[in-house]
């Protein structure tokens, strides 16, 4: 019956680009290919969730019929992601079915409805394949059609430097993840005998598999420094798009991750755990910062990917040290509060790149300075995209305070450990989750107080309309699910723990684990009475005009701004920021009446500066020395092959 | 009985917490040789406000009218999380620290955006200061209360109060006293009060909360001046039943109840006091200055998680 | 156990940590005045750990030790020191080439940093590990006072901290050195600080301002 309802999905997500290219001749079958791809994604939905729900495992094998080890499985782990792939994106889809036909037109409407399910069952793939090919076959195919994705918007100079950037780091991330596999050989033909071999790897071969994994999947999630890409990639995708990549496909590198270090190597030294754990918080932190600096909101999301990967791979770390340790109780607490970050970063993330979309739906602009007052304006929009910030930055009675509370307590519980740098280092460790999350209450304040609240900084803003309501409709189902995960989060506990459980032998979540879920339904009671109470409770309102001192003509040019907003703490660590100013003033007669003043800021990380482009300029010389080769002259190429087998028959002979 | 004494307990906290902020401002007075108001006057400011109109600028969305609501309630919430008279409060045993500094959290965050929706200079320039100060208090607050947790092997507050009150005073170790510091800190920073905030200005250049609601009138203004009042109370009333819980009731009969509120009004009163003295003999910090305060905190904090854990 | 001897064994095991606050507070500190203060303050501990140390190992000659540190470090030196401040009417700040908050967080690392690099040796030393550990994290603090801070009479602080250290290991590891030495110490230290005194005021003379910084100015 999985097995059916499985292969349905499978056919119907690659049947939706045939069926765009044959119905676009019709007017009445535009809506066809948005409406299969919802319905299959519920099929996929429904097979995950009893999957995770129930912990059904299946296996579709076609080795024998393709001459090469072609196998995809189902057990709780690969369902889990499954479910998050499939759930999130059906919202967004719904959101694309309105945004797509509004803003693309021609060609470039079908081609995204042609790419759009072949990058979602590209990731389904790699989250059920059970052999190295297919997940390889996966993994390079997301990325292709991902930047295939971004190029529908356009191909200018910059754009085009954009996604080349994106593609050499992703090729350069699969590079490390196959060389984390080909280490694995003889024994590499599915995930069955690899788990094996794993046992009987001599230590060293299975630190260089670790790095490799965490190298290569580090930098398809964006750990710092690996995460030069999404700032870069991210803002210039379509929206739904940008919500799919960043909710959603981020979440398979942390897949690949989790299969590699938890189930394939079991457990290792600890110094892999503070190694994950170090780039997290180093991750956490710079990207709560850099993300405060911005104001165009789809770069401040990118970078707050970032922060939210950083704190996935807090979880992650603390979980690794925890095995390490042999304490496997607590290293299925921090396993599930990683987990469950995963999926509900994928959930407020991809809700607030769905409410850019629709900011700039309505307002055409997603900078900061020419938005407010958008709330009165588009009320639905507003509240969504308030509950997606109160999620992200981690507040109570939101889903993201449940993740971030498990991985708080299971830095509590490290020091229980009787490994003393573990006792020291992971309480700690609660302190930059704790900054990062003070950070990104501040910067959230900023995007909405900014962006929603207020007045009107410009003329579009002032004159933005509620979206539509398919996209008003895909909003507030992934609000819903923040607001409900948020309240009543025993609903994916229980099955989580069940996940970790299979893991982490013989490791139950803690009864810890629990005790939130006992008491935030109460509170969420206490607090809906309440408010309701104080709202019900009619008192006289009087509208005014903003107190201005007793002086007229206050005027929305006066309201602080995104940068004045962020100032004092961007002062504070200016050390991360390193602003290259220029000032230049052109001075008049008399010299206290300038003619003109420019000022001119320009930030580049240290990482560009330091890591990158040292690096890029030795390939790029490398590559110089190299064209000395390339002569043009046919002769000299005769005599590289000649060459060569002389070199070969002399290898053959003597190696 | 004891969920009576525990419902006892927030209410005693929240109908007490306007008294608290008179008797500050009536020894402030004294020490500055004026007369001063009497104590009884935040009940009469935030009745009076009660009765008044709200005010609401036309721009204005739902959310300013909805932040004030959210802050008292939050308040509320975390008030029920403290230990007052005996080891136990309504949300003590399952609530724990975690959750009360987010709790906390969430209200400030409300009266940010409620700030900015104002739309005049003045809330975005109190809600950035604010977020300033907030940010860099969250991590010193939280670490200060884990080294605590990491002392008592409990996150909840009830669980580490009780494990306070276990121990002799002669063994009680004097790392606490590092932990007490930065939290008495943090404790400053988070009600606003001098040297991070001064509660009494309206000066542009020094106001942070003031600033913040300032387009706030009315009933709104009376939950906000509320709320600020209970937080205060309860911020003391954590520490005290962190640190020096000795003298709180350990069965619940009527006797008992009664010695322990009168021993914590002592407690309270020489807190108040404490406070009142500090506020009339420090300078408030320039805000550039308060990340160095917090920075104290900081480096406090975390030394105390360290030597707990050595020391466990 | 008599009353005293509890008090006793708290006072001790507990002074460590005062001891560390004592540190992070110097460093966080931004007069001069402040700083003096607080030395009298470590100083004063101090003399409560002599005093405890003591009374434990029944000596009569700590007692004397106790009354000479005391009259020395907490009273006498700090006393002339605030009168060289008030005399020189120069700002009173400690103009520090560290922000104040980075000087807190690096005086926490030399902390934990003295914290470890005693364990392996608390066993065959002997004493307390808390208060070995704060000897090396005053001597570590004192000398990053004298490096960090550019005014010359912060140096002279730092010294004294540093001194306080030295003081404070030669009390956790054998009890103290001979009552001889510890009366010559001190007195020295007095003569040291009244030398730098003269010095600070020499230095003002001639060139109208405190910071060693400026001494460069010296080189040929």
């Amino acid at each position: 019956m999985m097995l059916l309802a499985f292969n349905s999905f499978l056919v119907a997500m690659l049947s939706v680009p045939i069926v765009t290219l044959i119905s676009h001749r019709w007017r009445k079958g535009r809506a066809l290919p948005a409406a299969l791809l919802m319905g299959s994604l519920v099929v996929g939905t429904a097979v995950a969730a009893v999957g995770f729900w129930r912990g059904q495992r299946f296996q579709v094998d076609i080795s024998q019929v393709a001459s090469f080890s072609f196998a995809l499985s189902m057990d709780r782990l690969s369902a889990f992601f499954l479910l998050l792939i499939c759930s999130v994106s059906l919202p967004v889809i719904l959101f694309s079915s309105s945004y797509i036909p509004r803003h693309y037109s021609g060609a470039r409407r079908h081609w995204l409805w042609v790419l759009l399910p072949l990058f979602l069952t590209s990731m389904v793939l790699v989250v059920t394949s059970s052999t190295p090919f297919a997940f390889l076959f996966g993994w390079e195919l997301m990325t292709l059609f991902s930047a295939g994705l971004i190029v529908i918007d356009g191909d200018s100079k910059q754009r085009r430097h954009n996604i080349f950037i994106y593609l050499v780091m992703m090729h350069a991330g699969a590079a490390a993840v196959i060389g984390a596999f080909l280490l694995f050989l003889p024994h590499a033909s599915n995930f069955a005998q690899m788990r094996d071999s794993a046992a009987l790897m001599s230590p060293l071969l299975r630190t260089a598999v670790f790095l490799l994994a965490f190298a290569g999947f580090g930098t398809k999630a964006g750990i710092v420094p690996l995460h030069l890409w999404l700032p870069r990639a991210h803002p210039i995708a379509p929206s739904p798009v940008s919500a799919l990549m960043s909710g959603v496909m981020l979440k398979t590198a942390v897949y690949g991750l989790v299969r590699f270090a938890f189930d394939f190597l079991g457990s290792g030294p600890s110094w892999w755990g503070y190694l994950v754990l170090f780039a997290g918080a180093v991750s956490g932190l710079l990207g709560v910062l850099y993300a405060i600096g911005e104001h165009d909101l789809k770069r401040l999301l990118a970078y707050h990917s970032v922060e939210n990967i950083g704190i996935i791979y807090l979880g992650l770390g603390s979980a690794l040290v925890f095995t390490a340790n042999h304490s496997s109780v607590w290293a299925a607490l921090a396993l599930t509060a990683a987990l469950l970050h995963c999926l509900n970063h994928a959930i407020f993330k991809s809700l607030l790149f769905l409410g850019a979309g629709a900011i700039s739906d309505a307002a055409h602009t997603l900078d900061l300075e020419e938005l407010g007052g958008l709330q009165k304006r588009m009320p639905l929009t507003g509240t969504v995209f308030l509950i997606a910030c109160c999620s992200i930055v981690g507040l109570p009675l939101f889903n993201g305070f449940v993740s971030e509370w498990l991985t708080f307590r299971s830095f509590l519980a490290g020091s229980e450990m009787t490994n003393l740098s573990a006792a020291i280092v992971l309480p700690l460790a609660a302190g930059v989750l704790a900054l990062i999350g003070g950070l990104a209450a501040a910067c959230f304040a900023k995007v909405y107080g900014v962006g929603f609240l207020g007045r009107p900084r410009s003329g579009e803003a002032g004159r933005a309309n509620e979206v539509s309501l398919p996209m008003q409709a895909g909003m507030g189902a992934l609000a819903t699910a923040c607001v409900v995960i948020g309240i009543f989060p025993g609903l994916v506990l229980r099955s989580l723990g069940a996940l970790t459980e299979e893991l982490l032998p013989g490791a139950a979540l803690p009864p810890e684990a629990t005790s939130l879920t006992v008491v935030l339904p109460w509170i969420a009671l206490f607090v809906l009475v309440l408010v309701g109470g104080f709202a019900g409770f009619k008192r006289a309102k009087k509208l005014t005009a903003t107190w201005a001192c007793g002086l007229p003509g206050l005027d929305e040019r006066m309201q602080y701004t995104s940068p004045a907003f962020s100032k004092p703490l961007r002062k504070v660590f200016s050390r991360v920021y390193r602003a290259e100013r220029t000032l230049e003033v052109v001075p008049g007669d008399p010299p206290y009446f300038p003619v003109s003043i420019s000022y001119r800021s320009v930030r580049t990380t240290s990482f560009e500066k330091f890591l990158y482009r040292p690096g890029v300029d030795a390939i790029v010389t490398a590559a110089l020395r190299l064209r000395r080769l390339q002569t043009g002259n046919i002769q000299i190429y005769l005599l590289y092959i000649f060459a060569a087998l002389i070199a070969l028959l002399m290898f053959m002979r003597w190696a | 009985m004891t969920l009576m004494t525990n419902v006892l307990q927030v209410l005693l906290l929240i109908l007490l917490a306007p008294l608290v902020r008179g008797v500050i401002s009536r020894i402030k007075a004294r020490i500055q040789n004026r007369r001063g108001a009497s104590v009884w006057r935040p009940y009469a400011d935030v009745l009076k406000l009660f009765r008044k109109q709200d005010l609401v600028p036309a721009s204005a969305s739902f959310v300013f009218r909805l932040a004030p609501m959210v802050v008292f309630t939050t308040t509320l919430v975390v008030a029920a999380f403290v230990p007052l008279l005996h080891g136990s409060a309504l949300l003590g045993v399952t609530g724990d620290f975690v959750l009360l500094v987010y709790l906390l959290a969430l209200g400030r965050f409300f009266l940010m955006l409620g700030a900015m929706d104002g739309g005049s200079s003045f809330g975005g320039m109190g809600a950035s200061r604010e977020a300033l100060v907030s940010t860099l208090a969250e991590a010193p607050f939280l670490l200060a209360l884990m080294s605590v947790a990491i002392a008592a092997h409990t996150a909840s507050i009830a669980g580490m109060v009780q494990w306070t009150m276990g121990q002799n005073f002669f063994q009680f170790s004097a790392v606490y006293a590092l932990a007490f510091a930065a939290l008495v800190l943090v404790a400053i920073a988070e009600t606003g009060r001098i040297p991070v905030d001064n509660p009494t200005t309206h000066l542009e250049l020094t106001m942070i909360h003031e600033a913040m609601v300032l387009e706030y009138s009315g009933p709104s203004l009376a939950l906000i001046e509320w709320a600020s009042a209970i937080k205060l109370t309860v911020v003391m009333a954590l520490l005290i039943a962190l640190f020096v819980p000795w003298g709180m009731a350990s069965s619940v009969s009527a006797l008992a109840l009664g010695v322990a509120s009168l021993v914590m009004l002592l407690k309270i009163a020489a807190l108040v006091l404490a406070l009142a003295l500090v506020e009339c003999s420090v300078a408030k910090l320039r805000m550039y200055l308060v990340p160095d305060f917090l920075g104290v905190a900081s480096a406090l904090a975390i030394l105390a998680v360290v030597f707990t854990a050595l020391m466990r | 156990m008599g009353l005293f001897e509890t008090a006793a064994a708290k006072a001790l095991a507990s002074s460590g940590v005062f001891l560390f606050m004592t540190v992070l507070l110097i460093a966080a500190a931004k007069r001069i005045s402040t700083c003096i203060a607080l030395f009298s303050v470590q100083s004063l501990i101090i003399t409560a750990q002599i005093i405890a140390v003591s009374r434990m190992h029944h000596s009569t000659e700590g007692f004397v030790i106790a009354g000479l540190v005391l009259s020395v470090k907490v009273i006498a030196i700090p006393y002339v020191l605030y009168r060289i401040v008030e005399e020189l009417k120069a700002p009173r700040d400690v103009s520090s080439s560290t922000s104040s908050s980075q000087s807190v967080f690096i005086a926490a690392g030399l902390i934990l940093l003295s914290f470890f690099a005693v364990r392996p040796y608390v066993g065959v030393l002997g004493g307390d590990q808390a208060m070995l550990a704060a000897a090396v994290a005053l001597v570590l603090t004192g000398g990053f006072l004298m490096v960090s801070r550019k005014k010359a009479l912060m140096q002279v602080v730092g010294l004294l901290v540093l001194d306080n250290g030295i003081f404070l290991a030669a009390l956790t590891t054998t009890f103290g050195m001979p009552l001889v030495i510890e009366i010559g110490i001190v007195f020295d230290l007095l003569m040291g600080v009244f030398l730098m005194g003269l010095f600070v005021f020499r230095i003002r003379d001639t060139f109208d301002h405190l910071d060693v910084s400026k001494l460069r100015r010296l080189r040929g």
